[in-house]
């Protein structure tokens, strides 16, 4: 009878003594952690704060950039159903024939249409054939199919978000299309919309040189014509890295300086970095494109609508090759703003960026003072 | 290893299916010996409890070991005055094949045929024999093919040579008959549970509170794991069978070539995977059509009526002959693949009998027709006969009519909340017109994504369902006034013969009604010329 107790208690006794052992482990694993790692922490704290640097709740993660006053009041208008502010800024960009920040414009509007439309429907029927809201109906339809679509990958999107977004996405054609017709001789802005439906409904090379030949003949070195077909050539939507490169080198050769298309190879490569350690980017050439960047972002027109999506990807960089000092001072330039690449693709867009910037800020007073 | 060495060890694996409880009913009474014996009294109780509570699945389960008699002998018995050219066949088979010929032959329903044995002690001992042959199968094959899978089944108790392997074959079968039951009576408590629950979650409905998710995991638990022990030693046995059954069948393959011929041995195994899919999709999309509406075809045609299908969509069984099943159909199926078996067979020299005359096998009943009737009497239930019986074109009209009618129910009743009105065609278009079709089509049904939608994603979720709702209800109507028709078609799906021209103008009309600026007048003009 004896023998029957001990059989049953021994495996429990044992059972809370291990669980003791591993608790008590874990424990004692914490403290020592903490009690390494806080100062180091805290120096950073420090002098993040003496830069003026804020902390990562307060980074805005909509926005790459403070957003022009104007732009703000359009958005708000139009989310009460008010379309005069948005169209007096298109209007605004097409007189000045400032390609640039008409698209980057249609960008934030369109995101605002493809949620509710009906301060755009009120537009359409006050001024039939407006350019800036056929741009804003094509463009934001577009937005919407992805929404339909959802974020997720193919394997969790459903049958019936796959059919609303090739639907929805297949109507943007002839959007498009309208939005061509009726746009300001010159404007490219239609066609870096048609992109992504091309995009989307993943058109063939041919259709794509077609769209391609509309921009360039109208604006050769439009930024956000050029980012959006170095996506359509990257390998994950419909061509390769070496095509998405080739297009990225080529870009950035033809354009003067101050046109910010020397970003373009470093996106090209880092759209197709699958590799867990920074040796690839710390190659020559890596080092000569990352420097070519940095001259074109001090060429730059300081106005420039994409200048800090660029210094984004630099500090990026100049992280990864470990010269803090320049990494710093891009940090420091886009502070406070954290939507755009690299930041937009992590889970925690605002603490990746402060994580960078705090190592390079730290590194960077280490080289100061020796 | 000898023929008679391999039936002794059949025998004694046999025996331990049966041991197998006895077995444990012994460990659970030296368990609560030992506790008399050793435990104090307390525990001693309760350990006698817990094994009172393990005995009864296993001496019920013990009781599930005798095989079910009723599923043993089914469908239409034949007697030799009924069927003579039947008979006289499968008794010139049997003799080919050197085994007894069957005591009764009856006609089944089932796209299958096959011959059992009602065994006798503890299936060690051959009693009544049985052919069961599936019209639809017969429907389906030639006469020579029909042959084949005849001195196929035969041949399992044949081959005089190894005349105890039939011990083999009937433990086969006594094992999976077993454990299949096991499962049916641990599925039919479970739905029995869900059953209750749900009747339960009625009244809690009915008295406005919330109802709980139905839970059935626990229930049938001891059943299950009583199937769970006789499942582990089935699949021992059929390992330890198995290498021997699959020479069986190989060899049972060979006596149907040496009988039937290489040619349509081969074909008939190629056609039988064919058919049996051609069978699933005939019971559903022809046979049984119009239940919903309360419709059967014609006398005889319920099962008979797969050959309307089989002569109509030669290219698609042609490709499913290609295609042969590479994987055996079920852990406990003593057949090698098909693939395998065909290969094998394909692989013999040529017989010269590919030439010989191969009429349909239904040619062997006396009079087709009426042998489909009677086995549609006995196979069907006695809810199922009492359908109206109508002709094909007739049947596959009126169901699909109620099934567009059915589909568009939710909008009908959505329509006729919103409006407040009777939820007509017109009572929706003018809806739409009026801009609230997007108020209606909240109130469809929806998916997830969909409902997690809002402002113009939400209409675009909303958007085909509504046009499908609508197409429906324009169908009906087209229907309704004489415009359109249902078509019967054997080779593909039926469809809506509707006037000329409005087949083409139809989808553009309907895009317009559900568009973001909706547009009505298409639609009304199509309605308005018919």
């Amino acid at each position: 009878m004896k023998i029957l107790l001990w059989v049953v208690l021994t495996p429990v006794v044992l059972l809370v003594l291990g669980a003791g052992v591993y608790f008590l482990k874990a424990i004692v694993e914490g403290a020592i952690e903490g009690w390494r790692s806080d100062p180091g922490a805290e120096e950073a704290a420090e002098r993040v704060a003496a830069l003026g640097l804020l902390p990562a709740e307060r980074q805005h993660t909509e926005l790459s950039a403070p957003q022009p006053r104007a732009m703000t009041v359009a958005v708000a208008a139009a989310r009460a159903g008010d379309w005069a502010p948005a169209a007096a800024l298109l209007d605004g960009t097409a007189a000045a024939r400032d390609w640039e920040r008409r698209t980057a414009y249609v960008e934030k509007l369109a995101d605002v249409a493809a949620e509710d439309d009906a301060w755009l429907t009120a537009w359409e029927a006050a001024r039939p054939d407006d350019p800036g809201a056929a741009l804003l109906r094509a463009r934001s339809s577009v937005f919407l199919a992805w929404k339909v679509r959802g974020a997720k990958r193919a394997r969790y999107t459903t049958a019936e978000q796959f059919e609303g977004f090739h639907r929805t996405l297949a109507r943007t054609r002839h959007e498009h299309a309208r939005a061509a017709e009726l746009a300001v001789p010159g404007d490219p802005s239609p066609y870096v919309g048609e992109i992504w439906t091309a995009i989307g409904l993943g058109a063939p090379h041919e259709e794509m040189h077609r769209i391609w030949n509309d921009i360039t003949s109208r604006a050769p070195h439009h930024y956000e014509a050029h980012f959006s077909a170095l996506q359509y050539w990257c390998g994950k939507w419909h061509g390769s890295e070496a095509l998405a490169r080739a297009f990225a080198v080529k870009a950035a050769a033809e354009a003067p300086p101050g046109a910010l298309m020397t970003v373009f190879p470093l996106i090209a490569h880092f759209e197709h970095d699958e590799s867990d350690s920074a040796d690839v980017d710390r190659t020559p050439e890596m080092y000569a494109a990352v420097d070519a960047a940095l001259a074109d972002a001090a060429a730059a027109d300081p106005d420039h609508p994409r200048l800090a999506e660029v210094r984004h990807l630099l500090a990026y960089y100049l992280y990864l090759q470990e010269r803090w000092e320049p990494a710093l001072e891009q940090f420091r330039l886009v502070d406070g703003y954290v939507d755009a690449l690299p930041w937009r693709y992590r889970g925690d867009p605002a603490g990746e960026f402060c994580r960078m910037r705090d190592e390079a800020a730290v590194n960077a007073a280490g080289e100061v003072t020796p | 290893m000898g023929a008679s060495v391999r039936a002794l060890r059949a025998l004694l694996l046999l025996a331990g299916f049966y041991l197998l409880g006895l077995a444990m009913l012994a460990v659970l009474a030296g368990v609560d010996w030992a506790a008399a014996l050793w435990a104090p009294s307390s525990l001693a109780v309760k350990l006698y409890v817990v094994s009172a509570l393990l005995a009864v699945p296993i001496v019920r389960g013990m009781f599930m070991l005798r095989t079910p008699k009723d599923d043993a002998a089914h469908g239409v018995l034949v007697t030799d005055a009924q069927e003579p050219r039947l008979w006289q066949e499968v008794r010139e088979l049997a003799a080919q094949v050197g085994t007894r010929a069957p005591d009764e032959i009856r006609l089944t329903a089932d796209m299958n045929a096959s011959v059992s044995e009602e065994a006798r002690f503890l299936g060690l001992l051959g009693g009544t024999r049985r052919l069961h042959l599936g019209l639809p199968l017969v429907s389906g094959l030639t006469e020579a093919q029909l042959r084949a899978v005849l001195a196929h089944e035969m041949g399992h108790y044949g081959n005089a040579d190894t005349r105890l392997s039939a011990i083999t074959v009937r433990g086969r079968v006594q094992v999976a008959r077993t454990i299949a039951h096991f499962e049916e009576r641990a599925g039919g408590k479970v739905a029995k549970e869900r059953a209750r629950q749900e009747r339960k979650n009625e009244k809690k409905l009915a008295k406005g509170k919330k109802a709980k998710e139905v839970d059935t995991t626990g229930v049938g638990l001891t059943y299950r794991s009583m199937a769970k022990v006789y499942k582990a030693y089935g699949h021992f046995y059929l390992r330890a069978t198995l290498a021997g059954s699959r020479r069986q069948e190989l060899a049972a393959d060979l006596a149907a070539a040496r009988i039937a011929g290489r040619d349509a041995t081969a074909s008939a195994l190629r056609e039988i995977p064919a058919l049996d899919s051609a069978h699933d999709f005939y019971m559903n999309a022809y046979a049984t059509l119009g239940v919903g509406a309360g419709l059967l075809p014609p006398p005889g045609e319920v099962f008979g009526g797969i050959r309307h299908l089989l002569a109509a969509r030669a290219g698609e069984l042609a490709e499913l002959r290609r295609e042969l099943p590479t994987e055996p159909a079920s852990p406990y199926d003593s057949h090698p693949p098909i693939a395998e078996r065909v290969a094998r067979l394909e692989a013999l020299p040529d017989d010269g009998r590919a030439s010989e005359p191969a009429g349909p096998a239904l040619g062997l009943l006396a009079d087709p027709g009426a042998a489909l009737v009677a086995v549609e009497q006995a196979s069907l239930t006695p809810e199922a006969l009492r359908l109206r019986r109508v002709d094909w074109p007739e049947l596959v009209h009126v169901s699909m009519t109620a099934h567009f009618a059915q589909e568009a129910e939710p909008l009908r009743r959505a329509t006729a909340e919103v409006t407040d009105g009777d939820g007509s065609l017109d009572a929706l278009l003018n809806a739409l017109d009026l801009g609230v079709g997007w108020e209606i089509a909240d109130r469809l049904p929806k998916s997830d994504q969909a409902g997690a939608a809002k402002g113009r994603a939400a209409r675009e979720f909303a958007r085909p369902v509504l046009r499908r709702g609508l197409s429906r209800m324009v169908a009906g109507e087209l229907i309704d006034r004489g415009a359109a028709r249902w078509e019967l078609s054997w080779s593909e799906s039926a469809s809506l013969r509707m006037p000329p021209g409005h087949e083409d103008d139809l989808p553009a009309a309907l895009d317009a009604a559900v568009a973001d600026h909706p547009d009505t007048a298409p639609l009304r003009r199509l309605l308005a010329t018919v």
